[in-house]
């Protein structure tokens, strides 16, 4: 049980001393969290300029007002809100829409992170189940 | 010895108290031993720590010190536990399934793959034939306790263990479960019986072990146990008429010396028994001869 | 495994025939049909709002289901002593608590797909497209119910069911949380609170409700990592349970 419990402890401190991990916004890139798009930054105001449109439709449906928003659509409420909101193709990026592709199933550098810990918790979880058995068994 | 059936050395089984200060003793030290084919009353007054020390036999509780094996072997390994009925005390089962319900599931769980037949036959023995197929909710006390018969009896097992197998029963059916414990051990189950019917376990033991505040205070044949070493009934003949006398064992020779020189003929004398309940309040209180 | 599958079909019919199991499934139902309403009054996008909101009731309703089915088995087995016959004789410990685990696991995917077809079909009579990772989203939230179910079983070894949903629920909305989410809980001490964050499960990774909602095709590869994630998870989290329901003593 002892040796069950220092094992445990050690293991999941291990997992938890990788640094990177889910959290999108302490390891992203700053090309992935979007935080490149500034007024001040050339590049974005050349990709603003690009995307100033305002009845380009979204493959899937139509615009996506209620859901693509985050702290910068505040910021930006002057450039781009309401109905003017330009939108893109599905998968496209968007102004502030950071949030949206900084989930899991978009940020595929994370995918690494979940096997790395499912195998992990497997190991964990043989250790869990069949070392205290083992133990007793040698005991015996 | 590894032939025991059921054996228990030095069993202690320790519970802790409130954040696990103090604790209290619910058996200490305990030792005995079951032999093949035997009936063992296991007896003792309320909180002695019968129920504590069946669920370590069990398995149900980790022993704090000692060791219990069945057939040599620890309680928990599989090889042993297929051989072994269980009757729990105030078992409540499932509410919303039927005796015959539970009976298929234990026996597929236990791997015997029983006909209906078998099962409807087991539930006929325990004397459930018209319940079969009635939810447990509507069941008593005594109907729950006879299912739990069946599920023990349900794998011909080699050891029973029985806790207060006869609690919540009336006399006739009383009746009924001791013949079938006798039945079972005529077939050679050896049998571990817990119970306060000092009567039920007069009837059909042939040892008991008494227990008293967590220890053992009393092991034996029932035989030796009830007969007193220091007591003697004398019955003899008075001008055709049969006499008894009870006296100490001091005084036995001089007695029948006594009664000869009168005239009179001896007819027997046997140790005087005590009644088992005489024995227990002897042994668990210090009242009694 | 006979045993274990013998003793999870009696869990899946002793659940079945318990009220609770239906109560959960008619008030998820209700739900998805309420959200099927409310874009009629006046909210654009409808299809998109139906699935996003569908599959978050979705998401709630296997936490619900999760405690509603598992916090209770434990404690009544107990209490009822209907755990002793069991543990006893037929079955190990290991045994019992993969059986009590596989029948609530079976009733927590009936449910689930109840409530995916039922999502389709409220899409469907509102004259929308049912997307094409529909199911596999449902079968992510399924592996997050499946989760949630192994923490419910886990902590009813050791809490009484009062507070075993108040912690179930707790570490649902904790696991949802960004590192800096979770260190704003408690600022004072960052170390300890990012090591907590990074040990505690990372449930963001069952969402996508939203690429979904958008018409976002999702990588099939995502899917298997999320599920094979999910399903390590609860395999540790079983695993947790039985460690401490092995050392625990059944008076």
């Amino acid at each position: 049980m002892k040796l069950t419990f220092a094992f445990l402890t050690s293991a999941l401190l291990l997992l938890s001393a990788c640094r990177t991990d889910y959290d999108i916004e302490e390891v992203a890139t700053p090309q992935h969290l979007g935080t490149d798009h500034n007024d001040d930054c050339v590049e974005c105001e050349d990709e603003d300029a690009e995307h100033v449109h305002t009845d380009h439709e979204h493959d899937a449906d139509t615009s996506e007002p209620d859901l693509l928003r985050d702290e910068s659509d505040e910021n930006n409420a002057s450039v781009i809100s309401g109905s003017d909101r330009h939108v893109h193709d599905a998968g496209q990026r968007n102004h502030g829409t950071g949030w949206f592709f900084n989930q899991p199933w978009a940020a595929s550098f994370i995918w690494g992170k979940m096997v790395r810990d499912s195998v992990i918790l497997l190991i964990l979880s043989a250790v869990m189940l069949f070392v205290p058995g083992y133990l007793r068994k040698r005991r015996r | 010895m590894e032939d025991y059936p059921l054996q228990v050395k030095e069993l202690q089984k320790s519970f802790k108290k409130k954040l696990g200060l103090s604790s209290f003793k619910a058996v200490d030290s305990i030792s005995f031993h079951l032999f093949p084919g035997e009936i063992l009353g296991f007896l003792g007054p309320n909180g002695a720590g019968k129920t504590t020390t069946i669920n370590c036999v069990l398995g149900l509780l980790k022993p704090s010190g000692g060791k219990v094996s069945l057939w040599g072997s620890q309680p928990a390994a599989p090889k042993v536990r297929r051989r072994i009925g269980y009757v729990p005390e105030n078992p409540d089962y499932d509410e919303l399934f039927t005796p015959f319900e539970f009976m298929m599931m234990f026996s597929s769980m236990r791997r015997l793959n029983m006909s209906r037949n078998r099962i409807y036959a087991i539930l006929d023995r325990v004397g459930l034939s018209k319940w079969e197929e009635v939810r447990i909710r509507n069941f008593s006390k005594g109907m729950k306790q006879r299912v739990s018969l069946a599920i023990a009896l349900q794998s011909e097992p080699e050891l029973l263990i029985m806790d207060e197998p006869t609690g919540g029963l009336d006399p006739a059916a009383r009746k009924e479960i001791r013949d079938i414990i006798l039945e079972e051990n005529r077939r050679g189950v050896s049998v571990f019986l817990s119970s306060h019917l000092l009567s039920e376990v007069e009837t059909i033991c042939d040892r008991a072990v008494i227990l008293s505040k967590g220890k053992k205070v009393i092991e034996g044949k029932l035989d030796e146990l009830m007969r007193t070493e220091d007591h003697y009934r004398i019955e003899y003949m008075v001008s055709d008429e049969q006499e008894e006398l009870e006296i100490h064992a001091a005084l036995l020779q001089n007695t029948i010396d006594d009664l000869r020189g009168r005239g009179y003929s001896i007819i027997r004398v046997n140790p005087l028994y005590r009644s088992l309940e005489e024995v227990f309040l002897s042994a668990t209180t210090g009242v009694g001869r | 495994m006979k045993p274990v599958i013998t003793f999870a079909l009696m869990t899946l019919r002793n659940l079945l025939r318990r009220r609770t199991i239906w109560g959960i499934s008619i008030v998820i139902l209700i739900a998805l049909f309420g959200i099927g309403q409310i874009p009629s009054y006046g909210i654009s996008n409808e299809g998109r709002f139906i699935l996003d909101f569908g599959l978050f009731g979705l998401e709630i309703g296997a936490l619900l289901l999760a405690i509603g089915l598992a916090s209770n088995i434990y404690p009544r087995d107990r209490e009822k002593k209907t755990l002793m016959p069991v543990i006893a004789v037929p079955l190990s410990r290991g045994q019992y608590l993969m059986g009590r685990f596989l029948g609530a696991a079976i009733v927590e995917a009936a449910a689930m797909l109840v409530g995916c077809v039922g999502l389709m079909i409220i899409l469907v009579m509102n004259g929308h497209n049912v997307p094409v990772d529909m199911l596999p989203a449902t079968g992510l939230l399924l592996v997050e119910g499946w989760f949630l179910l192994a923490v419910v079983f886990f902590f009813s070894f050791w809490t009484s069911p009062p507070l075993n949903a108040p912690l179930t629920v707790l570490l649902f909305i904790v696991s949802q949380m960004s590192v800096a989410g979770f260190i704003k809980l408690f600022p004072q001490a960052p170390g300890l609170m990012r090591t907590l964050r990074l040990i505690l499960p990372h449930m963001d990774v069952f969402h996508i409700k939203d690429p979904i909602a958008h018409g976002i095709d999702i990588p099939g590869m995502y899917f298997f990592l999320a599920m094979l994630y999910g399903l390590a998870y609860m395999a540790f989290m079983l695993s947790l349970a039985l460690v401490v329901f092995r050392n625990r003593d059944l008076k």
